[in-house]
């Protein structure tokens, strides 16, 4: 795999991720809180976190594969994409109602992510 | 003008959430797990960075699984990597109190803590269109406490 392609694949990945890191976190809703041992105990059960530790682990390696050969200063910008990317499969998959002013603020913050990394 | 106008518009935000109590909607906790998972993942990719920058171009292998495991061999990485590991956690708990929409753009502040930290620790020189964008961000994050957030 080109490291273009693991760079793309990466950021597509680690967006389907928080996703279903979500799914599997909602699902918990009746096992109390994070402040319980039962819920992590509770979420190692849940084959959304493990479906989101291997989308996780395949997109951290295939950055970790990305970087190690593309420019840095080419490579982070194109992360931004995610922010957009993860609202709207928030809205898809997960019911999430994004108010206008939430919308605003992912792109203002899309833009400065580029402005950081843009030279 | 900004600072008046957000406290007014999340109590209208508030009153329009009913079912939860004043308490849970008004903790900052999510949003401080959330910065310390941001700056436990920033800490971890400078680790990882400086490890592969260690790596010698000429003993890369070419097959992909053992490039990726020559990667993860090396110490630094291999302890930025750990370091992830509790940012993660961090970020567990954060995300099980707030949309993902919301919080997962606040991740966007390892931008600001990189390149601030990159000046303090190791002396980068920062041009301004960096800090342009470093406030453009900081400002995006600001908004998105505007109607942004809300609890499940």
């Amino acid at each position: 795999m080109g490291a273009t392609a693991a760079l793309w694949v990466s950021i597509v990945l680690g967006g389907v991720a928080q996703i279903l890191l979500k799914r599997g976190i909602n699902g918990m809703g009746a096992v109390g809180s994070v402040r319980s041992p039962r819920w992590w105990i509770g979420l190692l059960g849940s084959g959304w976190i493990w479906a989101w530790a291997f989308s996780f682990t395949v997109a951290t390696a295939l950055w970790l594969l990305a970087i190690s050969q593309l420019n840095i200063s080419y490579a982070y910008p194109l992360l931004s994409a995610s922010y957009v990317f993860v609202a709207v499969l928030s809205r898809l998959f997960l019911g999430e109602k994004i108010p206008w002013q939430r919308w605003t603020a992912i792109a203002v913050i899309s833009l400065g992510v580029i402005l950081i990394v843009r030279h | 003008m900004a600072e008046q106008t957000i406290p007014s518009l999340r109590a209208t935000t508030l009153t329009n959430s009913p079912g939860k109590t004043a308490a849970s909607r008004m903790s900052h906790v999510p949003e401080i797990a959330a910065l310390s998972a941001v700056a436990f993942a920033a800490a971890g990719h400078l680790l990882i960075k400086y490890g592969l920058n260690s790596l010698q171009a000429a003993t890369i292998p070419h097959g992909f699984v053992t490039r990726i495991l020559n990667c993860l061999l090396q110490p630094a990485v291999a302890g930025g990597l750990a370091v992830y590991a509790i940012g993660t956690v961090l970020w567990v708990c954060a995300v099980s109190k707030r949309e993902i929409s919301y919080i997962f753009p606040l991740s966007a502040l390892n931008y600001v803590v990189v390149g601030v930290f990159g000046r303090l620790l190791f002396g980068e020189a920062i041009p301004n269109s960096r800090w342009l964008g470093i406030s453009v961000v900081v400002l995006g994050v600001v908004l998105m406490q505007w109607r942004g957030r809300e609890d499940l």
